[in-house]
C-alpha cells in the first residue's frame, strides 16, 4: 500500500539524497529482514483488496519466489535462527518489485473515482456554421 | 477532470476547418450502394456515404479463424480489442465512447476480425484515431488476458457447447474444409485456451492482425474525403509488414472440399446439417449463383413471423415446431450450401429424408419454372438486402478488399443472380446429388440418421 512518503521530495534533491543516502541504507540494514532473506516488498501487508491483486498480478516466477522467501523466514523465525552472512539479502535485490503494482492498482482506482466524480458540461462556443443539415 | 468540450475539443476543431458539408440526396437515392474504395497511406479504405447522422466505422482485419497461426487466437485478439492501449486505459475508453454517445463492437467470423464502433458523424476523428490506437498500441499484459479476456472466451466456449446448432455447423466446416475454413468459430475445447493462449502470443498474432496489407477500414456515412484525411493522419504509426509467416503458403493456399460424416451426442436439442460444396465470392474464381437460388428455392425460413412459409422445405418439415434453414455460405474461394434442420430427434429425422427426396425431385426437373422464379426473386433480394445492410455489407466490403483488393461487387452479383437458368438450377442439384456430401449429427443419436440411410454419399 503506498503511504505518504517524504521519498520523492528527497529524491528530486540530489544535494539531500547525498546527504540522506548513507543513514538510509544503515536503516534498512538495521531493519535486520535482510538477515532473513526477505525483501523489503515481502513486508507489505497484503490483508487488502489492492496487494492482493498486485499478488495475483506477479509473474508466476516472481510469486514463486516471494513464497520461498516468505516460507524460509517463517521457518527461520520458528526456529530463532538468521542466515548465514552469504545468504543475506544484497542490497542490489532488494528491489521493489511489488510497489509499481500496487502503484498501478492505485492509479486505476483513481481513474475510476474521477471519472465517476466528473461534471459534464455543453460546450460553450457556438458552432460558426449553423445546425449541420441533415437529408 | 475531464469535461465533455476536452474531449470534443478535437471533433469541434476539425469541423471549424471545414465548410458546411453538402449531402447531395441525389447520389444516395441513385440506387448503387457501393462503396468508394481508396488508400490512404497504405492502408486500404473504402466508404459509402448514405445520409444519415451516424457513422459506422469498422476495421476489417484478415485475422479470422481461418488465418489464426494457433488454435483461439482469433478470439483473444477479438477479445482484446478496446482494452487498455498505451495511451489510456479500457475504463477510459469506455466512458469517453459512452460520453459521445457511441456504441463499440468487435466480432470476428471464419475469415475477418471486425472491429468496430457506431458513432455521431462529427465524431468521426475520434473514432479513427481510437481504431488506429487498438491496432497499434494496445498493451497485451498478462493480467488484464487472466482477469478480463479469459472470462469471456470460457463463456464463449460455455455457449457453443450448449448449442447443438452451433456445435453441427462447426462439426459440418470441420468436415467439409479441414484446416482452415474448417477451424471452429467458438472454442470447441478447452484446449485453445489452456494450451495455445497467453498474452504474449496474441500480441505476436496481432502484428499479423494488424499490419497494413491485412486489414482495411470501412466507414459507411461518411464522406470518402475526410475518412482518408483521417486515415492518413491517424494511421501512420501502424506497422507496414507483418513479420515473416512460414505457415503463409499453408493457410493461403485454396481451399479444398473433402466432405464425410460426424456423429455427436447431445442432451438438449438436435440438429442435423446437410452440407455441400457451395459458391464462393464473386472474386473467388468459383462463383455459382445458382448455388444461390438454389438455396432460396429449397429455402425454409419464412418472412412471415406466424407462417413457415411456402418454399419446398418448410413444406417438407414435419412438424411446424422443427426449424429448417437453407444457407448458402460464401467465404473468399469456396463455399458450403447447407440445410440445418433443428427440432425433435424423429420430426429431423423426418424432415432430413423428405430434404433429400427433394433435392432429387429439384435434380430430377420436378420443380415448376414459376418456383424457379420465384426462387430467383427471393436470391436476388437476399442480396440485395445484404448489401444495403450496414454490418453485412461492411465485412463484405473489407473482406473483398483484403482478400483481393476489390470491394464487394453488390450490382454484379445482383445481375448474376438474374441471369440463372432453370437447366442450370436443375444441374446444380444433380451436381451436389453426385459429390461428396457433409453430414453432421449432433443430438439424439440413437434417432438421428446416418448419410446412408439418407442416401448420400460421404
Amino acid at each position: 500500500m503506498s503511504q505518504p512518503s517524504l521519498a520523492p521530495f528527497v529524491l528530486k534533491r540530489q544535494w539531500l539524497t547525498r546527504w540522506m543516502k548513507p543513514l538510509a541504507n544503515w536503516y534498512a540494514n538495521a531493519s535486520g529482514y535482510r538477515k532473513l532473506g526477505l525483501r523489503a516488498d515481502d513486508l507489505i501487508p497484503e490483508e487488502n483488496d489492492t496487494v492482493m491483486l498486485a499478488i495475483k498480478r506477479l509473474p508466476p516466477k516472481e510469486a514463486y519466489d516471494r513464497v520461498f522467501r516468505m516460507r524460509r523466514a517463517f521457518q527461520l523465525s520458528l526456529s530463532h535462527q538468521l542466515l548465514p552472512k552469504e545468504e543475506h539479502t544484497k542490497p542490489e535485490e532488494d528491489v521493489p518489485y511489488l510497489t509499481p503494482l500496487i502503484e498501478e492498482i492505485e492509479a486505476e482506482l483513481k481513474e475510476r473515482e474521477d471519472l465517476e466524480a466528473m461534471v459534464i458540461t455543453k460546450p460553450t462556443t457556438q458552432k460558426k456554421h449553423g445546425p449541420k443539415m441533415y437529408h | 477532470m475531464l469535461s465533455r468540450s476536452a474531449l470534443r475539443r478535437g471533433a469541434l476543431r476539425c469541423q471549424f476547418a471545414q465548410p458546411v458539408q453538402k449531402r447531395y440526396l441525389a447520389e444516395a437515392a441513385s440506387g448503387s450502394f457501393q462503396y468508394q474504395t481508396g488508400d490512404a497511406s497504405g492502408v486500404k479504405i473504402a466508404s459509402r456515404d448514405l445520409a444519415g447522422p451516424t457513422t459506422t466505422l469498422a476495421l476489417v482485419s484478415k485475422a479470422g479463424t481461418r488465418y489464426q497461426l494457433l488454435p483461439g487466437l482469433t478470439e483473444g485478439l477479438e477479445k482484446f480489442a478496446f482494452r487498455g492501449t498505451e495511451r489510456r486505459s479500457a475504463l477510459r475508453i469506455v466512458r469517453e465512447s459512452e460520453l459521445l454517445g457511441a456504441e463499440l463492437e468487435s466480432y470476428h467470423s471464419r475469415e475477418n476480425l471486425v472491429i468496430g464502433a457506431k458513432f455521431l458523424r462529427d465524431d468521426l476523428p475520434y473514432f479513427v484515431e481510437l481504431l488506429a490506437e487498438v491496432a497499434s498500441s494496445t498493451k497485451y499484459l498478462p493480467h488484464v488476458y487472466t482477469e478480463e479476456v479469459l472470462p469471456l472466451i470460457k463463456l464463449a466456449h460455455k455457449k457453443f457447447l450448449a448449442s447443438p446448432k452451433a456445435i453441427a455447423l462447426s462439426s459440418a466446416h470441420s468436415l467439409a474444409f479441414h484446416r482452415g475454413l474448417g477451424t471452429p468459430v467458438s472454442p470447441a475445447s478447452a484446449t485453445p485456451y489452456t494450451k495455445y493462449l497467453a498474452a504474449d502470443t496474441i500480441e505476436y498474432f496481432a502484428q499479423f492482425a494488424y499490419a497494413k496489407p491485412n486489414f482495411a477500414i470501412v466507414a459507411n456515412g461518411a464522406e470518402h474525403a475526410d475518412l482518408s484525411k483521417w486515415v492518413n493522419e491517424f494511421f501512420g504509426g501502424v506497422s507496414a509488414k507483418a513479420p515473416e509467416d512460414l505457415l503463409q503458403s499453408v493457410r493461403d493456399k485454396q481451399t479444398k472440399y473433402y466432405g464425410g460424416e460426424e456423429r455427436i451426442a447431445h442432451g438438449s436439442g438436435n440438429s442435423l446439417v446437410l452440407a455441400f460444396p457451395g459458391s464462393s465470392s464473386f472474386t473467388g474464381g468459383f462463383y455459382k449463383p445458382e448455388i444461390q437460388v438454389l438455396a432460396s428455392l429449397l429455402g425454409g425460413k419464412s418472412s412471415i413471423k406466424w407462417s413457415s412459409g411456402f418454399s419446398l422445405l418448410s413444406k417438407a418439415a414435419a412438424s411446424p415446431g422443427t426449424s429448417v434453414e437453407t444457407k448458402s455460405a460464401i467465404y473468399s474461394d469456396a463455399g458450403l450450401l447447407y440445410i440445418n434442420i433443428n427440432g425433435t430427434a424423429e420430426n429431423v429425422s423426418a424432415t432430413a429424408i423428405e430434404a433429400v427426396k427433394t433435392l432429387h425431385s429439384i435434380a430430377g426437373g420436378k420443380i415448376s419454372a414459376e418456383d424457379i422464379k420465384k426462387a430467383k426473386a427471393a436470391a436476388k433480394f437476399q442480396e440485395l438486402e445484404t448489401g444495403q445492410d450496414i454490418t453485412a455489407g461492411l465485412e463484405l466490403t473489407g473482406s473483398g478488399l483484403t482478400h483481393g483488393s476489390k470491394a464487394y461487387q453488390l450490382d454484379e452479383t445482383a445481375k448474376a443472380i438474374e441471369g440463372v437458368t432453370d437447366a442450370q438450377v436443375k444441374a446444380a442439384a444433380k451436381t451436389l446429388l453426385e459429390s461428396k456430401a457433409t453430414v453432421s449429427a449432433v443430438g439424439d443419436l440413437f434417432l438421428l440418421p446416418y448419410a446412408e440411410d439418407l442416401g448420400l454419399k460421404v
